[in-house]
């Protein structure tokens, strides 16, 4: 009898305890899939981005924010950045989110006023990309005022100045500054130069342009600078094509029926082309040239009080 | 003589609870992190090998030093050990002084073990290193002395629970103490100086922070450095003096 007892015996305990191993194995792989399947629901039902753009205009003011670091302030602005980063890369971006960005750049240079790269970034994606040049130059001369050593700081503002703002006095006098800093690059002194005796020329324009082109290595920033530079190069055409037309006035004693006249009567070598790949019209009438792509001329040349160049 | 006898006492007694293990984690932090953030980030991507490196070396610490701080006296009376010291020919203070010195031997220690850490990484990095960089780990191991001093002078007469939290609040208030004196300005009679008071009696811990220094390669003079260690010596020892007079009058039943 206890012969036969014993091995059942033994094996119901291992069977139990096999079952027992089983059981808790798969509980608990059941509670991780539980786990992972409610962790994904939540990200579907709550949009991702979404909830990380609006995280950054909940962030607080900088000057409440800093007390609660003691004083990993430096960690907290690479975070925050870090953070900043994976929003903008992530979307197309709406303008009210563009002025919560620029809430959370303020929010880092405050915590690290020393953060000279993010005030550059800032000034390049808000002028350029948000359309936001105020934003771009509050976030510039708070830069300026903290760095009064970084050229490209100075250098950004001189831009928006002559580019949106239509300023050319004061931008000749910010692109002046960056050229006394050191570490810019040696075209800025010549550059500083033209633009308080040319400002109105095209080619300080795209000189100006080609200089933040180089700087930049954000491909949709550059795509908007190099359309701006082919706005550019149209009014550069322009008025080359209306000084010859003006020419052949007073060499004919009237205005040329087709801009090709301005080649048979070798006012012109040749034609420009269009920068966009389309044409430019002469108005016999009047004698005035206009893009086929881009009819109205550029604001900020007109703008200058000294008149054209 | 005996002083240090305690010390090294105390140093063994802190490698032997394992507590270098929080250099492994610093490690993989370190490591991974830099490894990590190298693809997720734009820009200067030093600042982040240096922010993340002072700013856990400074945490780990921190944490070391309160942690293991409030343990150093209550530990022997709980498990009844101080009876074996305090029997034999050694004063009181020489035993907390040996206690305080042990601890700071760990923290140095780990923090150079931790510094030459950051120190490999950087160098894999190409990171150029500066004088500041070691001059901003001197004020951390500094504060990390003012913090330890902190924890042994509450672990004299309270228990650890209690000494850990009041250590914990003189950290971060010894961070705000400036936005105290802030609003002590802008108050008139008592309320002014009772605030002015507290500025001065508590530490200033935001005199030990030169981490942004490193960062933006931004050299600190020697005269003022000078003044920090001078403040935070002075401090340590008041700290250390006034945990003696009370350590003197304990009775342990």
């Amino acid at each position: 009898m206890w012969f036969s007892s014993t091995p059942s015996r033994d094996y119901t305990i291992q069977m139990s305890a096999i079952v027992r191993a089983g059981l808790l194995t798969t509980g608990l792989i059941s509670a991780v899939v539980l786990i992972i399947q409610f962790q994904q629901h939540l990200d579907d039902r709550i949009d991702q981005g979404h909830t990380q753009i609006e995280q950054l205009a909940q962030l607080p003011r900088a000057e409440h924010l800093k007390p609660a670091l003691l004083g990993y302030d430096n960690l907290g602005a690479d975070i925050l950045w870090l953070r900043l980063l994976q929003v903008v890369g992530q979307k197309r971006i709406t303008a009210e989110e563009y002025e919560w960005i620029y809430h959370a750049m303020d929010v880092i240079t405050t915590l690290d006023p020393q953060y000279d790269y993010i005030y550059y970034v800032g000034g390049v994606v808000l002028t350029n990309l948000a359309n936001r040049v105020d934003l771009s130059n509050r976030l510039l001369e708070k830069g300026f005022k903290e760095n009064p050593t970084i050229w490209n700081i100075p250098f950004l503002l001189g831009y928006n100045y002559y580019f949106i703002v239509g300023d050319a006095a004061k931008a000749a006098e910010y692109i002046a500054a960056s050229a006394r800093l050191p570490g810019g690059p040696a075209y800025l002194p010549g550059l500083a130069t033209r633009m308080y005796a040319e400002a109105n020329n095209p080619e300080t324009a795209l000189q100006l342009l080609e200089a933040l082109w180089r700087q930049t290595q954000d491909t949709e920033t550059r795509e908007v600078l190099e359309n701006r530079a082919k706005e550019i190069m149209i009014e550069r055409d322009i008025r080359l094509l209306e000084s010859a037309v003006r020419q052949y006035q007073t060499d004919h004693g009237s205005l040329p029926r087709a801009l090709q006249d301005l080649l048979s009567s070798r006012h012109l070598t040749q034609l420009p082309q269009e920068p966009f790949g389309g044409r430019y019209e002469l108005d016999s009438k009047t004698g005035n040239i206009s893009s086929s792509t881009h009819p109205n001329r550029l604001r900020v040349f007109r703008l200058d009080k000294q008149g054209r160049v | 003589m005996k002083i240090f006898s305690i010390a090294l006492n105390t140093f063994r007694e802190n490698l032997r609870d394992k507590l270098l293990y929080n250099l492994l984690i610093f490690a993989l932090l370190m490591i991974g992190s830099s490894l990590i953030l190298m693809q997720l980030t734009l820009g200067e991507f030093h600042r982040l090998i240096l922010d993340i490196g002072l700013g856990s070396i400074n945490f780990f610490g921190v944490l070391i030093a309160i942690f293991v701080g409030i343990g150093l006296v209550s530990k022997e009376i709980e498990k009844k050990t101080i009876y074996t010291i305090v029997s034999k020919p050694v004063a009181r203070y020489q035993f907390l002084l040996g206690k305080y010195l042990g601890l700071s031997l760990t923290l140095v220690i780990n923090t150079a073990i931790m510094a030459a850490g950051l120190l490999a990484v950087l160098y894999f990095q190409d990171v150029p290193v500066h004088a500041v960089l070691f001059k901003a780990l001197g004020m951390i191991v500094l504060e990390f002395m003012v913090i330890t001093a902190v924890a042994l002078l509450f672990s004299t007469f309270s228990s650890a629970t209690l000494s850990a939290i009041f250590t914990l609040a003189i950290y971060v208030i010894g961070h705000l103490t400036t936005d105290l004196k802030a609003f002590g300005q802008k108050m008139e009679g008592a309320g002014r100086s009772v605030l002015e008071g507290m500025y001065y009696i508590l530490p200033n811990l935001d005199r030990f922070n030169l981490k942004g220094n490193v960062t933006h390669q931004l050299d600190v003079p020697a005269g003022d450095l000078l003044m920090i260690a001078a403040y935070g010596l002075a401090y340590t020892a008041f700290l250390l003096m006034l945990a003696s007079v009370i350590f003197q009058r304990r009775d342990f039943r």
